[in-house]
This record gives structure tokens, C-alpha cells and sequence, in this order.
């Protein structure tokens, strides 16, 4: 873009859309001693989440950053401005002011160390499956990017059917259940209102939406996504949604659903005819067939709601990966820790032994047979799978109020979670895998 | 069957089984090319490929499904009826294919067609539910909710079950408006499905104030069932009537049974959901109906009587607080815990109760109290002795009490005496042990506030703190101005003014609308006076406060970006930006 391109595009960005005038993020033109403002990641940083917040406003904006790979947490690599200055000091996000020489000096020490600069230049336009009712628990992403300030539209069911998901970057699914069983809490919680609810709005759109049950509808729902991802499409799942988004696309036709959901009990044989080449990242799994246990398969290593099978949880530990060979695993796991506390889910982690080979997997709790963060390539478009519910929630109970960010700033699980919302915006060909 | 013919009837075979699997699978290509035509708003190609499949398979759902999508947006709903009439004859015991028939009739809005589909699968499945409420649904979707009630009706009537559709007619005659159509049917439909109360309270909770009352009144006249009764209760206490909900509510309970016991400590635990005296007085009505009715055994009915009795002193009433506890006093076999909480229960009875002398009594005298409880409840007399301005008795009470809660309390003491000096001494030496975490963050801010002020005696400061803590907000604003005015002229020269200015601001806040604009007042002059101490940025985040409080977020948030960005080094900053987070609504309300 020309200079002069770019400050009509920001005045315009600035006049319509952000509460931040940016319009001084641009440096002077004469030269300064000072020249780029460096957000450190480690643990200098007064605010890990809302950093990302920062940089994702100044990308937004048409200003080109850098994202230093390995570098001091994962930094980033601003141009200097008063409002970037504003944006940072209201956000509470520690900046460093950096001259030209000390900037070579950075560069210098990336080139000869593990590290990479990453330029980011796009913001991605960020699409969260987001069901119109208020279920009684929190949503990890939704609150990761209200709380850095990063504009996100909400999509569910007509949107994707509707092939409406086109227009995004990115796309992030969370607590959802694909298999249509209403997370298998139906029999457990039946009564509750918010159930109740859930049933009733799932029901009506697939009626809607042209679907005999709610299973099929969820089914088309989870084949949607898996396009999406194969034009391009980036996507971000955690919890239910990432082992149910591929149990539904194994099962496109099995019935894997329990009575309740569609009338009809699960096929007996269902295992035998689930067809795993259809799904994206785990094979050979089993499904769970009593309707009584909020549990979906053995896909999930930690069985939170499994009674005897439940494991106890741990820690899990990011890998370390060659920053300039393999820049795509190793922006995902960017962060400050490299081991992070474990946290349950409906689905917490992944058994190894259910992962394709082409699976990459980020962070693993070590001499446990489950990972908990997995990474890989679908047609043209990037998965990733996050187990767990909420980073800074361990043991997350329906109907507990929703985790308050502020004060969990330098949260390192949902660091990671953040890392994904950045991906997209790294420049496409210096992501060589 | 000659050797010559064999392979060929093999070939034959092949031929005929792959062209059989072709012919299967064709529907389903075409079905999914007709999908992806539809998603790409391509409907009048979709259409035509819906229409090709079930002219070779007439009852192919999904794509008649399809059609019944795509044909009204391109106006051409005529043409599902020929195909969906076509499916239904063909499989006339296929019930999704009569529901598409039903539906598109009802859509093209030829009501007496569909009647005749409806009531042929009516006759097709006596005692289904399923026809009527297929047929209501279609005509609730065509926006027809007169007849899809009427539909209900008559399903109802044909089914000889009263109760029948019970829910889905509330739901409609709540969507119509008709509030007490909906209360009415939802008290019937509890008849068959009492497990729906809490479903039927919290649809009906909703209704708007104007239909409150006559909601109420259908469901308290005549003689209501036990279960309208609860429901009536139920929505009484959600609307704020937590005492005529009682009344309502109580008749229920009357009869001892599991079924009451339950319900009663529903009631109760519901009511214990708010916070005003009324819901108070109406929880403890009702846990101590439920300690009449839970089992002795176990000591359920005894705990149960100690927080009703708790319940009414919060109520403000201990006559009833004191029967109660009695009761628990009198029982023999109540557990110790229970006896324990009882006794406590009195004298925290009398404290509260201003009865100051008589609970100094009851310390002196009562040999059931524990000597924990008599302990702790001796320092709760002193609070509430220094609360009534009886300084000099709270000193007596404290006189051989050497513990760090004495401490801090003797320092409350002093402070209120003037003796500033004494009062930081006594703050300091109790340390953050004595009570919870909030009355060492008091202590803590008083020394912080004394520490500014450079007086050892202050008779003034005392006495506007000592209105301050009996709950003389007004006049405490108009002390502490007079004694931060006392500081800006005297001899001390101006030191702490702006944090009595702040503490006064900040009590005006709390105050009514014109005491709020002293507020505002206030901050304005502490955050334009006070330089770049730590009450300028500390008013500056109250007056950010209280304008959000006013609904003012506009404003607010300016002084907080302005706070953060003039006073970046201030303690008050991290507090600012979940301010300034909250106001721009990224935290979440929990």
C-alpha cells in the first residue's frame, strides 16, 4: 500500500471505527532516534492478553508489526506513536521504546539464535460459533477477545449452513457439541431451564433449517466447517467441540446420537462404520455408548465425567520448534511458560493413540498418553485443537459466573488461545509449513 | 443352465448390481449438488434438482425438505404441494411426509385441506398427540396463532385429556399477550407434569408489571390447588411480594409430607435470593414451616429453626427470632451445634437489637455460651458500643482483653476521641490479624489517612469519623469539610486536606442526588488541588465512579483514560483499568 493510500485509509478507519485515534500511530517523518516500540512477552510485560489486543488494533489499522518469534516470550515489534503509547498505557501493556540501533541489535540476535520476525499485516476477520441462547458456561475465546479488544463477529447454525462463514479468517468453536446430543448433559440435567432452552432453540433450526433431527443438522454444521478449513479457512477449537467436530464428520453415516436426541438409539456398530478419513484430526476412536455419561469416546484421555475413568490432571508442557523452519507450530506456542497448569473440560486432552500421523502436536503432558494441543492442515486452511474448557478455571462447573480476565492478565493458557486469534495475520509466506 | 451361459449371467450380475448401487446413489449426488446450489442462494437450479430426484424417488424427504426451503423465496411454493401430495400417497403411514403435506397445505393457506390431512392422521393414530401438534405448529410459524390455539383445542377435546397441550397453549397465549390465558393453562398443565413449576414460574415471571397482579389474583381466587398455590407464591416472590407470597404460599405447606418439605424449603432457599427485610421475614417463615416439617432425626429441624431465627433477625424482627430460638433452646434433643448456634443466635439477637445492656447481661450470666462464642460476641458488643457512641463502656468491655482485636478496637476507640496519634499507634500494633480482611484494609486506609494528617489530636477529624461509623453520613460530610478547612488554615498547613476532602467525597457519593453533586464537587477540587499526591488520582477514580453510577460512561471513561494516562505511577491504576474495562462493558457482569 502507498503512503498515501494508507493515511486515507486510516483516517477513514479512524473517522468510522476506532474508539483509539490511531491516526497518530504513525511516526513522523523525520527521523527519530526512536523508532519502534517494542511489547515484551516475558515477564516484563504488565499485561500479556491485552498486548495482543494492542497489536491486533495496530494491524487493523493498516500498520505493518512484526512478531518476534522466541524472542523474550514471543514479542512484538510495533512502529513508535503517541496513540499507540495511549492505547498501550490504557490498556496497561508494557511497551519499551526501542532506537533504530538497539532494533539491528534484535535482529541480529534473531538471526543467529532460534528466533524469527514474523511480519503481521492483516487482521483477521474473527467468526466465534456462538449458540443465540446463553448456555450456563463461560466461552474461554469469546472472553479472550473481549477482554484484549479484538472485534468478533458470532455465528451459529443459519450462518454456517448459510455459507456465510466465507467471509472470515478465522473461526473458533468451543463448547459444542457436533454429535447434536446436547453435550450429554440431557438426561443428566433434564429439567433445567437453560437445557430446556438449548433443546428447544437446537430443535427449532433444524425444523428451520431443513433437518429431521438435530444430529443431522449438526452433522451438515460439521461438514461446513471442515470446507471452510479446506478453502483456507483457519480454524480454532477447544473443549467438546474439537473431539464432537470429528466424531461428526467420521459419522456422517452412522448414527452415533442417543434416543433422546433422535429418536432412534446409537447404531451398535457404530465403531466399525465411523469413516475417519473424513475427520481432521483423530482416528480409530470409540464412541461412548451410554447416554447417561457426558462423555463422547475415548478420543478424550482425561473422561472428566466418567466416573472411574477420570483422570487426575497435570501438567502440560509447549514444545520447542525450529522457529525458521517450522514457523507455523512455533507462533502457536508462543508464550512466557513453557509449563502450564492442566485445566478440565468435557474434553480435557487426546489420546495419543487416537491422533492422525499428520498431527502436529504442540504440548503434551509428559509420560501421560494424552496431549492437550495439536495442530495440523486440511486442504488449504490450518486446525487447531486446544483441549479444556478455561485455562484459569480448572474445574469449571455449569452455572459458574464466567472467569473475570483482569485478573488473570498474564494468563499463559489463554496466551495460546491468542497466539491462534494473531496466526492468520502473520504474513502467508513466511509460514512454511 | 448350460456351462456357456454361466460367465455371462455372472457378468449379467455384476452389471445389474453396480447399475442398482448407481441407481442408489444418484439421488443422493444429486440431493448433495442441490445442497450446494442452496447454499450458494442459487434456489431456482436447487429447486429443479429437488424436483428431478423425487420424480425418481417421490419420497425422498430431504428433498422435498429442500423444496419446502427453497420454493418460497423464489414464489413458487405451488409446486411443493403436487410433490408433497404425491410422497404422502405414496407412504401414507410416512409421518414426516404427512407433516410436509400439513405444513404446506397450512403455508399456501388452505386451511381446509390441511384440516382434511390432519385429521386424517388423527384418525390414522388415535390418542397421537403428534397431528395437532403439527398442525398447530405449522400455523404458529404462518404467524396464525388464533388457529393454532384453536388446533390445540381441538386436539385436547378429541384426545379427552383436558390437560393436553397445556404448555404449548400457555406459550401461545403468552406470545399473543394473553398473560392470564397462559397462567391458566400453565396451572392446569401442572396437574399431569408437576415437575413443570419451576419451568411455569419462570416463563410467567416474565410478564410485564401491568399483568402482575391479575395474573396473581386467577391464580389466588377461589380454592387453587396445592400447586397453583406454589406457583402463585412462586411468582409473588419473584415480583418482590416475598410477604403476600408467603400468604399465598403457606397453605400449601400446611400438611406435613415430603412433598411440603421440599417445596417449603424451596420456597425458602428462593427467597433467600434477595436481600430486603420482607424476603428475610419470608424465609424465615418459611424454613421455620420446613422445621416443622423436615425430620427431628439427624438435627435437620433444629438447624433449620437457627437460620430461620437468623432469617428474622436480619428481618428486623427478634420477637419472632427469640420463639424461635427458644424452641431450640428448649429441645432436648437438638444437636450441640444447633444449641450452640442458638444461644449465639440471642445475644447476637439482643446486639443487633440495640438491647446493649441486656446482651452484657447475657455474657456475664449465660453458662451455655461457649467460651469462643462469649469471646467473640464480647467484641461484637464493643462494635456495636463504639457504633452507638458509647466510648467509654466499649473501653470498660475491652479493659482486660489484651488480644490484637482489642487492640485494633481500642485504636477505633482513640480515634474517635481525637487522639490521632494514639489511634495510628494502637492500628499499627493490632496488625493485619485482628477481624477479617476488610477491617484490616480499614485500619489500613485510617493510617494511611492519619499518616497525611499532622496532628496528634484532632477533636474535630474524631468526631466527624465518629458520625461517620454511626451512620451520620450527612453530617459527617459537612465535618469533615469543616476539619479539612481547619487543615488548609491551621497551623499544619494544609497537610491530609485533600484526603479528608476525598473521604468526604466519597461518603457523599453514596448519598442522594444533591448530596452526589457535593460529591462531584468535591473530587473536582481534590483532583485540581491535590497535585500529584495520591488522593488527586484516588478522587479522580471516585468521581469516574460515581458518573458511571449515573449512567454518565461517556464521561467517565474520560477521566479514567485521563487518570491512567496523567497518573501512570499511582496505585490506583490497575483498579482505573478494570474501571475503564467495566465501563466499556470487556469484563463480564457476574
Amino acid at each position: 500500500m502507498k503512503r498515501r493510500e494508507f493515511l486515507t485509509t486510516l483516517r477513514r478507519y479512524v473517522a468510522t471505527t476506532v474508539s483509539v485515534p490511531l491516526i497518530s500511530v504513525v511516526p513522523s517523518y523525520r527521523r527519530t532516534v526512536v523508532a519502534s516500540l517494542l511489547i515484551p512477552m516475558d515477564d516484563a510485560q504488565g499485561d500479556h492478553l491485552k498486548a495482543y489486543g494492542v497489536t491486533y488494533r495496530v494491524v487493523q489499522a493498516g500498520i505493518k508489526a512484526e512478531w518476534l518469534l522466541n524472542y523474550r516470550g514471543g514479542s512484538f515489534l510495533l512502529p513508535d506513536g503517541p496513540a499507540i503509547r495511549r492505547d498501550a498505557a490504557l490498556a496497561g501493556v508494557s511497551v519499551e521504546p526501542v532506537e533504530e540501533a538497539h532494533v539491528t541489535a534484535i535482529r541480529g540476535e534473531i538471526e543467529a539464535s532460534n528466533m524469527d520476525a514474523v511480519p503481521l499485516e492483516k487482521a483477521p476477520k474473527v467468526a466465534v460459533y456462538v449458540p443465540p441462547n446463553a448456555p450456563p458456561w463461560d466461552d474461554a475465546v469469546t472472553m479472550a477477545l473481549q477482554y484484549a479488544g479484538i472485534q468478533f463477529d458470532k455465528v451459529w447454525d443459519f450462518e454456517v449452513i448459510g455459507g456465510k462463514l466465507v467471509g472470515y479468517d478465522w473461526l473458533h468453536l468451543h463448547h459444542e457439541d457436533f454429535t447434536g446430543q446436547y453435550s450429554k448433559f440431557y438426561l443428566i440435567y433434564a429439567g433445567a431451564p437453560w437445557l430446556a432452552e438449548m433443546v428447544r432453540f437446537n430443535t427449532d433450526a433444524a425444523k428451520r433449517l431443513g433437518f429431521v433431527t438435530v444430529p443431522d443438522l449438526k452433522k451438515a454444521v460439521a461438514r461446513k466447517i471442515r470446507d471452510y478449513v479446506t478453502n483456507g479457512g483457519f480454524l480454532f477449537a477447544m473443549c467438546t467441540a474439537t473431539e464432537t467436530l470429528d466424531l461428526a464428520l467420521a459419522a456422517e453415516r452412522v448414527d452415533i446420537a442417543a434416543a433422546f436426541a433422535d429418536g432412534t438409539p446409537m447404531d451398535p456398530q457404530a465403531d466399525a462404520k465411523l469413516d475417519w478419513s473424513k475427520a481432521l484430526a483423530f482416528t480409530s476412536a470409540q464412541v461412548e455408548p451410554n447416554p447417561q455419561i457426558a462423555s463422547f469416546s475415548d478420543i478424550d484421555g482425561h473422561q472428566v465425567n466418567a466416573g472411574p475413568r477420570r483422570q487426575p490432571l497435570g501438567a502440560f508442557k509447549l514444545f520447542n520448534f525450529s522457529a525458521k523452519i517450522d514457523p507455523v507450530p512455533t507462533l502457536l506456542v508462543q508464550n512466557h511458560r513453557q509449563v502450564i497448569p492442566d485445566f478440565y473440560g468435557l474434553t480435557t486432552s487426546f489420546l495419543r493413540s487416537r491422533l492422525k500421523p499428520s498431527d502436529v502436536v504442540l504440548a503434551d503432558e509428559e509420560g501421560a498418553p494424552w496431549v492437550k494441543y495439536i495442530n495440523g492442515n486440511h486442504g488449504k486452511g490450518t486446525w487447531t485443537f486446544f483441549g479444556g474448557h478455561d485455562p484459569e478455571d480448572q474445574q469449571h462447573q455449569i452455572g459458574d459466573p464466567p472467569t473475570d480476565l483482569s485478573l488473570h492478565p498474564h494468563s499463559p493458557g489463554y496466551r495460546l488461545i491468542l497466539n491462534n486469534v494473531l496466526f492468520p495475520a502473520a504474513k502467508k509466506r513466511e509460514l512454511k509449513t | 443352465m448350460s456351462a456357456r451361459l454361466k460367465p455371462r449371467l455372472g457378468t449379467l450380475l455384476v452389471v445389474a448390481t453396480t447399475v442398482l448401487l448407481c441407481a442408489r446413489a444418484l439421488p443422493a449426488q444429486a440431493i448433495g449438488q442441490g445442497f450446494e446450489l442452496e447454499r450458494a442462494g442459487q434456489y431456482d437450479q436447487a429447486a429443479a434438482i429437488y424436483l428431478a430426484t423425487l420424480r425418481a424417488e417421490p419420497t425422498n424427504l430431504s428433498a422435498l425438505l429442500g423444496l419446502e426451503r427453497v420454493l418460497p423465496p423464489i414464489n413458487r411454493l405451488g409446486e411443493l404441494l403436487p410433490a408433497a401430495q404425491r410422497a404422502a400417497a405414496a407412504s401414507p403411514s410416512n409421518v414426516a411426509l404427512r407433516g410436509v403435506l400439513l405444513r404446506t397445505y397450512v403455508t399456501l393457506n388452505e386451511p381446509d385441506s390441511g384440516r382434511a390431512v390432519a385429521l386424517r392422521w388423527a384418525a390414522a393414530a388415535p390418542g397421537d398427540e403428534a397431528p395437532y401438534r403439527e398442525w398447530a405448529m405449522a400455523l404458529e410459524d404462518a404467524h396464525r396463532h388464533g388457529q393454532a390455539r384453536d388446533v390445540l383445542l381441538l386436539g385436547r377435546r378429541a384426545l379427552g385429556r383436558p390437560s393436553a397441550f397445556g404448555i404449548e397453549l400457555a406459550e401461545l397465549s403468552q406470545l399473543s399477550g394473553d398473560w392470564e390465558g397462559a397462567a391458566r393453562e400453565w396451572a392446569a398443565a401442572l396437574t399431569d407434569a408437576p415437575v413443570q413449576l419451576p419451568n411455569a414460574a419462570s416463563a410467567l415471571a416474565e410478564a410485564p408489571d401491568a399483568q402482575r397482579e391479575r395474573i396473581a389474583r386467577l391464580l389466588t381466587g377461589g380454592t387453587p390447588s396445592t400447586l397453583t398455590r406454589r406457583l402463585a407464591g412462586e411468582l409473588l416472590l419473584n415480583w418482590g411480594q416475598p410477604l403476600r407470597a408467603w400468604a399465598v404460599f403457606e397453605p400449601s405447606v400446611a400438611t406435613p409430607s415430603a412433598d411440603a418439605a421440599f417445596a417449603a424449603r424451596r420456597f425458602a432457599d428462593l427467597a433467600g435470593a434477595r436481600s430486603t427485610p420482607d424476603a428475610r421475614r419470608a424465609r424465615a417463615l418459611a424454613l421455620a414451616r420446613y422445621a416443622d416439617l423436615a425430620p427431628e432425626v439427624g438435627g435437620a429441624a433444629a438447624r433449620a429453626r437457627a437460620d430461620a431465627a437468623r432469617a428474622f433477625i436480619e428481618a428486623g424482627d427478634r420477637v419472632a427470632a427469640r420463639a424461635v430460638l427458644e424452641r431450640v433452646a428448649q429441645d432436648s434433643n437438638a444437636p450441640p451445634d444447633a444449641q450452640r448456634l442458638a444461644q449465639r443466635a440471642v445475644v447476637e439477637a439482643l446486639i443487633e437489637g440495640g438491647q446493649r445492656n441486656e446482651a452484657a447481661q447475657q455474657l456475664a450470666t449465660n453458662a451455655r455460651l461457649s467460651p469462643d462464642d462469649r469471646a467473640s460476641l464480647r467484641l461484637q458488643l464493643v462494635r456495636a458500643r463504639i457504633a452507638a457512641g458509647e466510648l467509654d463502656r466499649a473501653d470498660t468491655e475491652l479493659a482486660r482483653d489484651s488480644s490484637v482485636e482489642a487492640l485494633a478496637l481500642q485504636g477505633w476507640i482513640a480515634l474517635y476521641r481525637g487522639r490521632l496519634r494514639e489511634a495510628q499507634r494502637l492500628f499499627l500494633a493490632a496488625g493485619p490479624y485482628a477481624g477479617d480482611q476488610r477491617d484490616a484494609v480499614d485500619r489500613t486506609t485510617m493510617v494511611a489517612l492519619l499518616q497525611r494528617v499532622p496532628d496528634d489530636s484532632f477533636p474535630e477529624l474524631g468526631s466527624a469519623l465518629s458520625l461517620l461509623a454511626r451512620g451520620d453520613s450527612l453530617r459527617a460530610v459537612a465535618a469533615l469539610r469543616l476539619a479539612a478547612a481547619r487543615l488548609a488554615t491551621g497551623e499544619s498547613g494544609g497537610g491530609g486536606r485533600p484526603d479528608l476532602l476525598l473521604l468526604a467525597g466519597r461518603v457523599a457519593a453514596r448519598l442522594d442526588t444533591l448530596q452526589q453533586g457535593t460529591a462531584l464537587a468535591l473530587f473536582d477540587e481534590v483532583v485540581s488541588t491535590g497535585g500529584q499526591g495520591a488522593a488527586a488520582p484516588a478522587a479522580e477514580l471516585e468521581w469516574a465512579r460515581l458518573l458511571e453510577r449515573r449512567a454518565q460512561t461517556a464521561e467517565a471513561i474520560r477521566h479514567l483514560e485521563h487518570l491512567i494516562l496523567t497518573y501512570p505511577g499511582s496505585a490506583v491504576v490497575p483498579e482505573a483499568r478494570r474501571e475503564l474495562e467495566r465501563a466499556k462493558g470487556a469484563i463480564p457482569r457476574s
